[in-house]
Order: structure tokens, then sequence, then C-alpha cells
């Protein structure tokens, strides 16, 4: 195939951007959104249960157990697509129905097959459960050491 | 050079008088009377107490002087040539031969154990448990002190078992010194005629002497091909008969080292006079070859006051990351950058935003550099890319550089070098706080968190280390890579960085040889272990604990080869088929490994699971007292997945 874009690639684009942006123009993306430290939105699903589907579907591989270490931590900056029951079943159906692309492609798709509306609830149940409290920096002694060898002159 | 074949036994005849003398030897023990076999006790129930003096024959051969018996076996030489095989190792320096005992490398074996005053030293032979931890173990120890170490492979199929890790090292630039044992008359499997053949295509240079003394200057050419950059392994096949040879008054040839190029006086004085005419200098510094070139580097950029950039966090060979002049200065328009092994300075996908708005550039080395993609003599700002590229060791070059700088110093230029280098000073110390200050808040978060999280161990680990001598073996790039943002790096063998190919397997048993390395210059190592790594080669834990060595291993413990679990999840998810399942062949679950148990069972000493990020700090502190007192220790921390 030719390294040069063809007329068709860029109509084919075409096709496929125009709907997203007029999509993105009516809703702004997720990530677009401010997140919030505090959520006080109703949760009505089963945390125990969303306990063991956090483990079975691995979402603690890129969250972390409690949802503020690894790859994508959201404790305690919750991020808007995670403000609502609603807002998170829509964020996982809409990134395998609806726009598949939208926001990104980094999160695994969530159709209703594998992760139910009521299961879906349940997750959200249980990592609304996740409390995010670390101390400040004062209060962690080996940090503060950390600071105060780094303020010691250096030694060759 | 004549070859003794006469003085070789066949090997099936040997075998076969093996087993002739275990049946008359069976024979005979039945015949030992009950009390005598119990004064004895063997094993490690055997008291010391019990043990007779030793006799002056064994005070002898503990000396080294071990001799033949006096017209003894046929295969035995006065003058072994494998005798003159360790002798060369020996002059060349090589401290550790480590290997996987083979009946193909017998004879060096045997001369590396019994040969010289004292014997077993200077190279010390180190058991492996796999041909793989052999070479990586050179790996590790490579890249701690830039020379090689040594590992014997036993024919083709220890160099088969070896190749992944010759391939890392080679990847990775990284001397090691591979001999290789070949037995043509034995299992015709075990040999080939060209058994290098199989590792040539990542191996730097190789050779399959035909005789005794080829084969000693072989080595000793493996040794200078090795360091001579780019560095990398090589290897050299030695038949087994030429080591059992009777060397007779044959003499270890003097080494001669490699004469390694730097850039030539005109070049030298160019970029010298670049260097001082600048306003603002860089010098950006990648991995040098040794020690001794990062002591240039350090002293290069304090003659002239420039700031400069490390790849210190990185990996090892760097500038001293906590040194004043590192760090990006008082002043980031940077009118001329020189660049050590930079690749990054002037690389393959073009020249980065700092190079385009310096106003000139060269840089030496081979990191990366492709030929010919500078320009030389370019305009600078909106000229596109200003650089010239020279393709010969930086390190070498760098006296010169020093010389030319000192011969073209002036004092109004050493003023403005004094002036220039306070200002950076103040400047990069203020960067570095505010970077650690942001860092440390970002780590903060999942601070007690149970499982652990990898911030917390390194910074538990920091405080406890930072006085000390260390070296983190162990790649961090799995582990969170904490290490680049909240310890210092300021030696040269800091971090040892990473896999070289990527491959898994390599942090033990690179960990282990960097140990080496560190016992005989009283350092300690750190070895932040994942869990999937480890199980390519856990038998290293054995080799640490045998030969006492400095190492403390901390588990980063996840449970899973992390990263796989991360993409098979991926996978699932865009297919639509559902995530439950993604855990199938990327977790190590049902059952956990108990870690201290695997310790534990190879004999060093640990503790774990830990959940508890209180139970840390102290454990680490128990660890590293162990470690201080020459014995690894093993923690297993049950971790956050990153």
């Amino acid at each position: 195939m030719s390294a040069k874009p063809s007329l068709l690639m860029f109509v084919a684009a075409a096709v496929l951007i125009v709907p997203a942006a007029i999509r993105a123009q009516a809703t702004p993306p997720a990530q677009n959104r401010k997140p919030v430290t505090t959520l006080t939105s109703p949760v009505t699903g089963n945390a125990v249960a969303g306990k063991t589907l956090y483990y079975d579907h691995a979402c603690y591989s890129c969250h972390g157990f409690n949802g503020e270490t690894g790859a994508r931590p959201f404790v305690p900056n919750w991020p808007a697509n995670l403000a609502t029951e609603r807002s998170f079943i829509a964020f996982l159906r809409g990134r395998a129905n609806v726009a598949p692309v939208q926001p990104s492609t980094a999160m695994p798709n969530y159709p209703a097959e594998s992760l139910s509306d009521a299961q879906a609830r349940d997750v959200y149940a249980y990592i609304r459960s996740f409390k995010s409290a670390p101390p400040s920096i004062e209060k962690i002694p080996v940090m503060n050491q950390i600071l105060a060898a780094a303020k010691k002159p250096y030694k060759q | 050079m004549s070859r003794s074949t006469k003085l070789v036994v066949n090997r099936r005849g040997f075998l076969k008088g093996a087993a002739s003398a275990a049946a008359g030897a069976a024979a005979i023990a039945t015949q030992v009377p009950e009390t005598d076999a119990q004064t004895q006790p063997a094993g490690p129930e055997r008291s010391d107490a019990s043990a007779p003096p030793p006799s002056a024959a064994q005070l002898e051969r503990d000396a080294g002087a071990a001799r033949p018996p006096t017209g003894g076996s046929p295969r035995a030489a006065v003058r072994p040539g494998s005798d003159l095989m360790v002798q060369v190792l020996r002059d060349l320096g090589i401290e550790y031969v480590a290997a996987n005992p083979g009946s193909s490398f017998e004879g060096i074996q045997e001369s590396i154990i019994n040969y010289g005053n004292p014997p077993n030293l200077m190279p010390e032979f180190i058991t492996a448990l796999h041909e793989e931890s052999a070479v990586t173990m050179a790996h590790g120890y490579g890249k701690a002190t830039g020379k090689p170490m040594c590992a014997l492979l036993h024919g083709t199929i220890g160099i088969q078992h070896a190749a992944m890790s010759i391939y890392q090292a080679y990847y990775d630039k990284t001397p090691a010194l591979l001999i290789a044992g070949r037995d043509l008359g034995f299992i015709a499997a075990h040999s080939a005629n060209d058994m290098a053949g199989m590792v040539r295509s990542y191996t730097k240079w190789d050779a399959t002497p035909k005789t005794l003394e080829e084969s000693l200057g072989a080595i000793q050419r493996a040794y200078n091909e090795a360091i001579t950059p780019p560095c990398g392994p090589t290897m050299v096949v030695i038949d087994i008969e030429l080591q059992k040879e009777e060397a007779g008054t044959m003499k270890v040839p003097a080494h001669q080292p490699p004469q390694i190029s730097g850039v030539d006086p005109g070049q030298a004085r160019e970029i010298a006079k670049s260097l001082l005419d600048a306003q603002n200098p860089r010098i950006a510094v990648g991995r040098l070859r040794t020690p001794s070139g990062v002591r240039l580097a350090v002293q290069l950029a304090e003659l002239v006051g420039a700031s400069t950039s490390t790849s210190a966090t990185q990996g090892p060979m760097s500038f001293p990351q906590r040194h004043p002049l590192c760090g990006p200065g008082a002043n980031t328009s940077y009118d001329y950058i020189l660049g050590l092994e930079q690749p990054g300075t002037v690389s393959l996908t073009g020249p980065s935003l700092t190079t385009l708005l310096a106003r000139d550039t060269t840089n030496i080395g081979f990191g990366g550099i492709a030929p010919g993609v500078s320009r030389a003599g370019g305009a600078g700002r909106g000229g596109g890319p200003a650089g010239r590229t020279v393709t010969i060791d930086a390190e070498a070059s760098l006296p010169a550089i020093i010389d030319e700088v000192r011969r073209q110093m002036s004092p109004d230029r050493q003023r403005l070098v004094h002036e220039r280098g306070a200002k950076h000073a103040t400047a990069n110390q203020a960067a570095r706080i505010e970077a650690l200050t942001r860092a440390l808040e970002q780590r903060r978060a999942g601070w007690d968190a149970s499982p652990i999280s990898t911030a917390r161990i390194y910074a538990e680990l920091w405080p406890l280390i930072v006085e000390e001598d260390w070296i983190l073996a162990s790649p961090s790039n799995f582990s969170g890579g904490h290490n680049s943002q909240l310890w210092d790096h300021n030696k040269p063998y800091s971090y040892l960085g990473g896999q070289g190919a990527g491959g898994m397997g390599y942090g033990a048993p690179a960990a282990v040889g960097a140990a080496l390395a560190a016992r005989s210059r009283k350092q300690i190592v750190i070895n932040v272990q994942t869990d999937g790594d480890l199980n390519y080669a856990p038998g290293v834990l054995w080799t640490a604990q045998h030969h006492q060595l400095p190492m403390l291993t901390v588990m980063h413990n996840n449970r899973a080869w992390h990263q796989e679990l991360m993409f098979v999840e991926y996978m699932c998810g865009v297919r639509g088929r559902g995530t439950e399942r993604g855990h199938i062949g990327t977790t190590l679950r049902d059952p956990f490994i108990d870690y201290r148990m695997m310790a534990a069972s190879y004999g060093m000493a640990g503790e774990g699971p830990i959940t508890d990020p209180l139970k840390l700090g102290p454990a680490l502190k128990r660890g590293l007292a162990s470690v201080k007192n020459g014995l690894p220790y093993m923690i297993d921390v049950i971790t956050q997945p990153r």
C-alpha cells in the first residue's frame, strides 16, 4: 500500500470523525469535566458483591485495590464519569456500544452482556466505599527524612 | 604446538572405569566397622570440634599448591593448559567465574578451584543453578563495574540455556566474557563444529582456538573486544583437550589492553572552544563505559560551569544526579550542547526541542546515534537541527577535551565559569526540592493502603540507605519507577537500569551479579524484585546465600505478570467478550506463592508476606542489618499492582 493517504482515506476519516465531533459538542468528553473530591449522589448497589466483581473483572489492575494507585487512580479526585451511578454505567456502555473510541480506548469496554446494569451498580457501590485520607507529607516521618536529606549539601 | 592426545583417556573408558571403582568402593564400605562410620557424621550435623587438624598436605593444597600424584593417572598433566587459562583470567583482573557445572569445562573448573595461591580467588568460582543465571550475573556485574565477569557454558546445551541472557547483555551494551567448553569425543548432541554460531548474531566477537597458545590469546582478545565500545558479550569456545593438555614451559602472554580512540586533537580543540565561547553551555550525559568516564564528565562540567543532564535515573555510568551542576540550570536557553553518549541530543527520531533551541550541538558517542542524521555546521535556530555527530567513544574523548579546555581557559573565562556555576547550583537545588515535593505529594496516595503501595517501598527504603554505598540492581520500570524521583543516583552504579532487551528473568540474577561486585567493594545491593521475574530463575537465591552476598530482596509481589494482565484485560474489553477471564495465564494465584518460604528453602533469612504498611519499615531495617552483615535477606511484600 502507498504510504501517502488516498482521497478515499480522507473521505472515510471524515465520515468517522464528523459525527463523533458532533457528539462531542453535544456531550463534552468526560475527561474534560472537572474532577470532584466528594460525591454525594445516591448509591443503590451492593458493595460486598461489587468487591468481588472489582476483583474478578480485574478493575484493580489499573486502578489499584483501593482506587488510589496504579496506572489510573481515581480517588480522591473522582472524575466526572464517576459522579453518579448513571454516569458510571453510561461511561461503561458508551465505550462499547455507542461510541467505542470516546473518550479513549485506554479502558476496556464493558458491554451489558459481560457486566449487567445491576452488577455495574454493585461495582459503583464498592468503589464509592473507597476512602482516601493519606497523611500530609509533614505527618509521614520518612517523607520528612527524604526532604531533609535532599536539603543536605552534596557529597562527592 | 602439539595436541596431547596420548594422555587422554577415552570418555566411555573413563565412565566404565568409574563404574568399576564405585562397585569396588561399595564392597569396601560394607567392611567398615560401624563405630568408625559414626565418628565422622556427614553434613551440617558434623561438629567442628571433632574435625582433625589439617595435614601438611591439606594445608599445601589450600595454598593452591595442588599437584597431581606422581606416577598417577595418565589423564593428569603436571602443568595443565587450563592453569594457564586461569592465569590469563587472573591477569585480566577477572574477579568471578559463574557456572553451572559441565564436563566440557571440567579442566578450567578444576584449575579455578585448585590453581594458584590462594586458589579460587581472582577468579572465584560462583556456583550458578542455570546458565541463564550465570550470564545474567555477569550482565549485572558488568553494569555495576564497567568490567567483564566471566561465565562458563557447557557445550551446545549450556550456550542455548544462556542464549537469552547473552541477548540481553548484547542489547544492553554490557561487557561479559563467555567461555564455552567443547568435548567432541563425548555426547554428540552437546558439541558442534561451530558452537558460537548459535549466538553469533548477538555476541560481539567469538573464536574457537585450535591450540592452547591460541586459547590464551583468544581469551585476552575476547576481553579486549568486550570492553571496547560499543561493549558487549564475547565468547571463546575451548576444547576440553586443550584444557587438559600439558603446557610444559609455555608462557602466559602479556596482556595488551585495547587502545580505545577518542576525538582527534582538532575536534577536541573545537569542542573546548565551543564550550568556553558559549554563554550557557550544557552537557548532556548518557551512559558512559566506566566509573572513570563519569569522573571525567564531572571534571569537564565543573571546568566549564555547564549545567548537565543525566541518565543516572535510567541506568548506570552517568552524571551524579545531586551534583550542583545537574539539572536544568539557571537558564534553559542553551547555546551549545555537548552530548556524551546521549542519544536524545541527536537521534533517529530527530532532535529534541532543547536541541532545536540550541545554537549548536556536538554529540560524541555510540549511544543510539545513527550516522548521517546530523547536519554538520547547521545554522541553529530556524535552520534545522544544528549538530555534529562524532561516532567515537565519549569516555576516551574526554581527556583530550579537558586538556584543551584547560589550555584555552583564561582568567576572564574562569570568572564567568565560576559565576555561572554558582547560579546553576542555586537554581538546580531549588528545582530539585520543588520536584521532590511534588513527587512526594503524588506518592502520598495510598500511603496507608493494604496491599502496600510500591511508592511506600521506595520511600521507606531511601532514608535507610541514603548514607550507605548502595546499588539498586533491579529494574524499577514495572514497580512504578519511584526511585527516579525519590532517590539520588550519585554513583556510577547507583541504578543499573532495565533488562537490556526487556526480557523477564533478569532482575534476580542481575542483582546477584551486582552483589558479587558489591561484596568485594563493601557495598550493598537493593533488589526490588517483581514476582513474575523471580520465578524464571529462583535458584539464584541459593547462589546469593551460598556465596554470602549483601543483597536485600524486597518482593514487589502483585501476584501477577501484571502488565500482561492489563493487556489481556484490554483485549477482552475491546472485543466485548467480558473481562472476568483476563486473569487466566496472567496471574499467580491458586495458590499464591510464598516467597519467604521459597527463600527459606534456599537457606536465606527473610520475613513476610507483609500486608500491613506499618510493618514494612521495621522489616526493611532488619533486612538491611542482615545485608550489612554480609548475608542476603528476603522480605515478601504484598503490593498494589504498580
